[in-house]
């Protein structure tokens, strides 16, 4: 069998590099393997109400917004905007996610950078956006003290659960996260 | 008796692959189909199956491989079975 591969890749090879020679043309218009996937998993998005999904630029589909608006736990009523970016090696590479709302979080930095383990050491090919989804709407719901991107937030959801929740309320409202401006 | 002489016979037949699943949980295009490298379904972009009984586009596990060596549905070890 592995022979056969070898095989097959010397073919593909001498394949390509005719190819090479015979076409030079930019071929920018065509749908590649990561945007054939993506629109899949695009069209099986599983929102429900407290997710929307929002595409900044109609006719690129690799960048996009989600917004996640919690409707119960520590973070309910907030409304917190992740903008994605899926590189062209998608789904062999996770989507480049990024918080945009600042927010008070054990695992969400002043950046806007998400620790959640499938956007980096157990990301799979053959998880989804939907997958990706769920992990940071649990990740409202259940912040993550052990893996910590803010250590202070982490040390007051662990030593004083009455203190965080006030401090989140307090984040949320400085920095409008309280609000249905995103019309859900 | 009657002889019939057959003068033109046209064939046709139709394969699928032998596969649980009817998508690649890679690139979630049909087994029926190529992944989305190719253009032709068949011997050219073949299936691959592992230990664990999990089968991919042959394509699409290779690039995963070069990244990790185990299944990336059950996490088991990778080999070409």
């Amino acid at each position: 069998m592995l022979k056969l591969f070898s095989l097959k890749q010397k073919k593909q090879s001498s394949q390509e590099e005719q190819q090479t020679t015979t076409d030079k043309k930019p071929t920018s218009n065509k749908t590649t393997a990561a945007e054939l996937r993506l629109q899949k998993d695009i069209s099986e998005l599983d929102t429900g109400k407290t997710l929307s999904v929002y595409f900044p630029d109609k006719n690129n589909i690799v960048e996009f917004i989600v917004y996640c608006k919690p409707d119960e736990g520590i973070y309910k009523n907030g409304c917190f905007a992740f903008r994605f970016k899926i590189p062209p090696t998608y789904p062999h590479d996770p989507p480049k996610v990024k918080c945009e709302t600042k927010v008070f979080h054990p695992n969400i930095d002043e950046e806007g950078n998400v620790c959640l383990n499938i956007l980096r050491e157990d990301w799979k090919p053959i998880l989804s956006l939907n997958a990706i989804l769920y992990g940071i709407q649990y990740l409202f719901l259940e912040p993550n003290p052990d893996d910590p991107l803010n250590k202070e937030a982490a040390n007051l959801y662990r030593e004083n659960k009455a203190a965080f929740y006030a401090q989140v309320q307090r984040s949320m409202r400085e920095n409008g996260a309280y609000s249905s401006r995103q019309g859900f | 008796m009657v002889l019939v002489k057959l003068e033109k016979a046209k064939l046709a037949c139709h394969w699928t692959w032998n596969t649980k699943d009817e998508t690649c949980g890679i690139c979630q295009m049909p087994f029926d189909g190529c992944c989305p490298d190719c253009k032709i379904p068949g011997d050219d972009c073949p299936i691959v199956w592992g230990p664990c009984e999990h089968s991919f586009h042959l394509h699409c596990i290779l690039k995963w491989l070069n990244s990790r060596q185990h299944c990336p549905l059950c996490r088991r070890e990778w080999h070409f079975n």
